[in-house]
């Protein structure tokens, strides 16, 4: 299926290549950089570039390029799953999925794609079960391992496989069981120029870090489940019983996953918790134009909003910016044309603001077209949905569990047109 | 890429690694082992420590082990005599007790990759299909695979392809998925693997246990099952019913294709099921990962080929954001523009309208062009917006606008007088072809109600020397012909000047021979230059034809999930013919003759397949067929099919013979229209030289045309083929008319 895999950087230099099937010459990936070329913008490659023998398909991920090349048909959307794992994988070892990370651990990367694929198809891709077969490296790992000699390589098999339910390993125990949930919202929005919502929707997660012992069967139960527009699960939740009863039914593997996703859409039921007034404007014939923008609160259900930044290309013909801003700071990029201000959290008694002269270009026309505000927040201890978990039960084990629920709120594809 | 000192580094390398000091201290020897990988990935040339690196094999550090196998399945095909010294190593570890080595030494000696191991690996890969561990036996199983493909063209074994099979029923799922995945491989040249009755029960059993790259598979591989009965199709269709809200996108889009090609008989199923996974996909639409998003998209257009208004609620879904990507928001704007109604139409407009001055130039044209097509339905709205968007007098807006007016006159002549309103002052800011050519034939074509336009010709004209596009010069002198004959004073002067500077001074021949083909036109007489110029000015009817009314969903449905969305069958097949005639590795040189002739009559099997049975049926242009040559024919064959289809109205010969064109169908000879009675002959060729003749009767009063087609060879299967195409496009004339 995927016959090889190439890792190549912003720069265009390929750092790293692995294959299963048969060695595919390097060559391969100048069809890739053709596409670059040819799409103004080096991220702006299309995810599938065919070639005369192969096709490459390839995903953006952290400023990395993961080009896989593939020759046979193949289910696009498989390939880009999988190319998204293997990033993950990364992320999850080395905490972050950089060249300088992958390059640092160049031999533990290896040991992974030697194990997540074989013979070009995804072998064990669970972050539980990679993480028995090949050791994360630690800081304090390295300097024991150093000293003792021993290796980052567990020398038992993976358990994991072996019990019935195969997410979850057979005799697991713990001194301390807890289950804790993160109940996780994005709102993307696009916002137009009067302050309507033009688009608005809450992508929803709730992730799970379950440290039971035993084989424990859980059911979480919600307050208002029929929020749930679009919801996809776990292999490990009984589709049927959620089908019937609303309840979310399931073993649950150890550690970390993904229990749900769903998805809010029914305009109406999205609360935007942010608003901003603004005047930005470019004068005719004149090298300066005005900026002042306004953030505050609105149905933000009582809590605060912190973690504001707000980001804005502006248009290439300015030069540079003189603001001022009630709080926070700001930085404008003269290169990039970006410019970043960072908030923090919003007190309703006095709003921030940013405002000041913008230097154009003399003699380039005007603008076409205002800026567009892309706007990040967090708003802890809430689920802007309103979804509510109601309780956690727990089955087929004797011992009490300490349970906790966490909300957090984010921004995710949030703009504001102007 | 050779690192400055690399030598030395190798030297150093080899130093440390021979130093018996180092080999006692474990850390150590490790680390140097390291190094060795690390040059080795960085592309230094490090295959000179080959003996070395085999000598630190025999360890019982893991780690270690690994390192090295990884250096000898990379080096291995340059020191191919050196390398089998490592077999020996490898073969022990075979046989460790820990399972773990003995998976590691059996997946690196397959992988190996060079000539002569197959008779070594053979042996512990049947012993690993029976081991009691299952991380064996997974790496047993796709080890044959991979033994399978270093023999390159010998016989499948049989026995081997029975275990395998047998296999199928293991108990680790990922034992049967490679299964699977491993008997495809093998048996590729015979189809792949078989599922009948029991095996695919016994997968949909095994389903729920599968990670979810192993239900994506087995999803795959069950389209080659096909139910018995009615009872057994909707049991599968239950049982996997989960699939399709499974938290994996693959498994999603996996399972969809399952649905919607088992349910090929029951349309409102497969109605169903895209309504079902309506709410997946837009998820996908809206995913962090852009590639999944464009893959989505890809899918969507698809599905709205055959449900038009499916999406039509969510169209907000669909509004380019800032920050994506232009691949995603050039699809978004192809998926806005199908998905507008009545309801939604104001909305999509406004937003598309905003686009349109967006600073990536394509992204603007496309969103120019997309109000274009909606134009289609909603003219006035969409020429209002149009219009004013040519108040911007950037370069590239006005161009796409231009060419956007072009055929919007020509599909919907209504707006022609509005567009001729709006068109004085656009010459300044078009400086390409594409956009010029289409300014020139509006000018030409409807000149006689754009006051201005002689003087807009003459423009050109004045300039034509300096004039870089032969086309645009083309275009120019047909325009100006035109014009000539709607208003001649205006015009003479200039035509005149333009003629002898084509025949003249210019030097491209294709402009040369028109302006020539033009005198002489002229020299004929005024009435003949108007009987060849003066066609039609727009045709509503080849708008219809061009977007064709919904698809059914079984027409695309073998394309779903697959890459063709996302790019065309024929760039496609392109790549997989040309991977059918590559050599399979090295040949053993016994009975190379005899097996190497055996796999081309396989490969000739495998490539007339997909021509059969995806019913890729095709005409090809032949057109050299005259009407001596046709009637002989006609008269030497029997009919082969006739039939009688519902007529309606007169017959116009233009549009039937442009419509058959579009499937390379010749007209041969034609009627008058509105002759008693009409009739019509027509020939076509298929891609495997068969003939095809048809008879067209139009029979006024039950208002009925009858049909009769001959064949020059009997080929059941290409006749009915090409009666349905036939058929479709004489329905899609008749809907036309009604």
């Amino acid at each position: 299926m995927i016959h090889s895999l190439f890792l190549i950087n912003c720069s265009g230099d390929i750092f790293l290549e692995k294959h299963w099937k048969s060695v595919v010459s390097q060559s391969v990936c100048d069809y890739f950089f053709e596409a670059q070329e040819k799409a103004a913008d080096v991220e702006n490659v299309p995810p599938v570039i065919s070639t005369p023998h192969h096709y490459l398909i390839s995903i953006y991920r952290d400023k990395l390029f993961f080009v896989s090349v593939i020759q046979t048909e193949v289910p696009p959307l498989f390939v880009i799953e999988f190319l998204h794992r293997v990033a993950d994988t990364f992320q999850d070892y080395f905490g972050e999925c950089s060249e300088a990370a992958i390059k640092d651990n160049v031999v533990i990367v290896y040991e992974l794609l030697e194990e997540m694929l074989d013979n070009g198809f995804p072998l064990a891709t669970e972050s539980n079960i990679l993480k028995e077969l090949i050791k994360p490296p630690t800081i304090l790992r390295s300097v024991v391992n150093s000293i003792t000699g021993s290796s980052n390589v567990g020398d038992t098999l993976p358990t994991g496989q072996l019990s019935n339910i195969p997410w979850r390993r057979a005799g697991v125990k713990y001194t301390n069981n807890e289950a804790y949930f993160d109940v996780i919202e994005e709102i993307d929005a696009i916002i137009d120029k009067s302050g309507s919502t033009v688009f608005a929707e809450i992508q929803g997660v709730i992730d799970a870090c379950i440290k039971l012992s035993g084989m424990p069967d859980l059911s979480l139960s919600f307050m208002n489940p029929r929020l749930l527009d679009d919801v996809s699960f776990h292999p490990c939740i009984r589709f049927k019983r959620w089908e019937s009863e609303r309840v979310l039914s399931f073993i649950p593997p150890d550690g970390n996953f993904r229990l749900i996703s769903y998805r809010v859409s029914s305009q109406n039921l999205v609360a935007i918790p942010v608003y901003v007034k603004h005047n930005i404007s470019f004068k005719e014939n004149s090298s300066c134009g005005r900026f002042d923008i306004t953030i505050g609160p609105k149905q933000n259900m009582g809590k605060t909003i912190e973690g504001i930044t707000v980001t804005v290309h502006m248009p290439k013909v300015v030069l540079n910016m003189n603001l001022t801003a009630t709080q926070g700071s700001y930085t404008f990029d003269p290169v990039t044309k970006v410019l970043t201000w960072d908030v923090g959290k919003i007190t309703p008694q006095k709003l921030p603001s940013l405002k000041g002269l913008v230097n154009l270009q003399s003699g380039a026309p005007k603008p076409e077209e205002n800026p567009s505000l892309n706007i990040q927040f967090k708003i802890q201890q809430l689920a802007i949905s309103g979804l509510k978990v109601n309780r956690l039960d727990m089955y087929g084990e004797k011992y009490k569990p300490f349970k906790g629920v966490k909300y957090i709120t984010k921004a995710g594809k949030f703009q504001v047109r102007t | 890429m050779p690192y400055l000192g690399s030598e030395d580094i190798v030297k150093e390398l080899k130093k440390a690694l021979c130093n018996p000091h180092i080999q006692a201290d474990r850390p150590r020897y490790r680390n140097v082992i390291q190094r060795v990988i690390r040059h080795m990935t960085q592309g230094v040339d490090v295959s000179s420590v080959f003996m070395d690196m085999v000598k630190a094999s025999a360890t019982v550090d893991i780690v270690q082990k690994k390192l090295v196998y990884l250096y000898m399945c990379t080096y291995a095909p340059l020191k191919p005599d050196l390398a089998l010294l490592a077999i020996n190593t490898l073969c022990k570890d075979c046989s460790d007790p820990n399972p773990m080595v003995r998976g590691l030494a059996l997946r690196s000696m397959c992988s190996l990759r060079m000539p002569g191991v197959q008779e070594y690996i053979q042996q512990p890969i049947l012993n690993g299909l029976r081991d009691k561990a299952s991380y064996v036996r997974r790496v047993a199983v796709l080890g044959c695979a991979k033994m399978y493909n270093l023999h390159g063209d010998s016989e499948v074994d049989g026995t081997l392809v029975n275990e395998l099979y047998s296999l199928l029923r293991d108990q680790d799922p990922i034992v049967v998925v490679n299964c699977l995945r491993a008997l495809e491989e093998i048996l590729k040249h015979e189809g792949g693997v078989v599922i009948n009755k029991p095996i695919a029960h016994h997968l949909l059993n095994r389903m729920p246990d599968l990670d979810h790259w192993g239900q994506a598979e087995v999803l795959g591989f069950l389209l080659r099952y096909q139910p018995r009965s009615e009872e057994e199709l909707f049991a599968i269709l239950n049982l996997l019913d989960s699939s399709l809200q499974s938290s994996s996108p693959a498994v999603v889009m996996a399972a969809t294709k399952l649905f919607l090609v088992l349910a090929k008989e029951f349309p409102h199923v497969q109605t169903d099921v895209l309504v079902r996974v309506k709410g997946p996909l837009l998820t996908a639409c809206s995913s962090e990962s852009r590639e999944l998003c464009f893959a989505a998209l890809c899918h969507v257009r698809r599905i709205l080929r055959s449900l038009p208004g499916h999406f039509s609620s969510h169209y907000k879904k669909f509004f380019c954001s800032y920050s994506e990507p232009h691949y995603i928001k050039l699809q978004k704007v192809e998926v806005l523009c199908e998905l507008v109604n009545d309801e939604n139409v104001q909305q999509v407009l406004d937003e598309l309208r905003d686009y349109c001055t967006d600073v990536s130039a394509d992204l603007a044209q496309a969103a120019i062009f997309a109000i274009g097509g909606i134009a289609r339905t909603y003219t006035d709205q969409c020429v209002q917006i149009l219009t004013e968007l040519l108040v911007l007098r950037q370069e590239h807006i006005t161009s796409a606008v231009v060419q956007t007016f072009r055929n919007l006159v020509w599909l919907c002549p209504q707006c022609t007088e509005a567009v001729c309103q709006a068109l004085p002052g656009c010459e300044e800011n078009i400086q390409d072809s594409e956009g010029k050519q289409a300014l020139i034939w509006l000018l030409g074509v409807h000149g006689e109600i754009i006051p201005n336009a002689p003087y807009v010709l003459e423009d050109f004209v004045e300039n034509v020397k300096a004039e870089t596009f032969p086309a645009v010069k083309m275009e120019l002198l047909t325009a100006l012909l035109r014009l000539f004959l709607s208003r001649p004073a205006e015009c003479q002067d200039m035509l005149g000047r333009l003629l002898y500077y084509c025949l003249e001074e210019e030097k491209d021949m294709a402009v040369r021979d028109r302006g020539l083909f033009y005198y002489r036109l002229l020299l004929t007489g005024i009435d003949e230059v108007k009987r060849i110029l003066c066609s039609p000015k727009s045709d509503p009817s080849l708008g219809l034809l061009e977007d064709q009314a919904e698809r059914p969903v079984n027409s695309w449905v073998s394309e779903f999930n697959t890459l063709v969305p996302m790019y065309s069958k024929a760039c496609w097949a392109a790549i997989s013919s040309s991977q059918v005639s590559e050599p399979h590795g090295p040949e053993p040189s016994g009975n190379g003759v005899l097996s190497a002739s055996g796999s081309l009559v396989l490969e000739n099997k495998e490539e007339l397949q997909p021509l059969c049975d995806s019913g890729s049926f095709l005409l090809v242009p032949n057109g050299q067929l005259t009407a001596e040559q046709f009637e002989k024919t006609w008269l030497s064959l029997e009919v082969a099919h006739q039939e009688v289809l519902p007529w309606q109205g007169v017959a116009h010969p233009d549009t039937i013979q442009t419509a058959l064109q579009v499937v390379n169908i010749q007209a041969i000879a034609l009627s008058k229209a509105g002759v008693q009675p009409w009739k019509a002959y027509f020939s076509a060729q298929d891609g495997a030289g068969c003939l095809f003749l048809t008879e067209l009767l139009l029979d006024p009063e039950p208002s009925q045309v009858h049909l009769s087609v001959k064949q020059s060879q009997a080929k059941a299967e290409a006749l009915n083929s090409f009666i349905s195409v036939l058929k479709t496009v004489i329905g899609t004339i008749v809907g036309i008319k009604s």
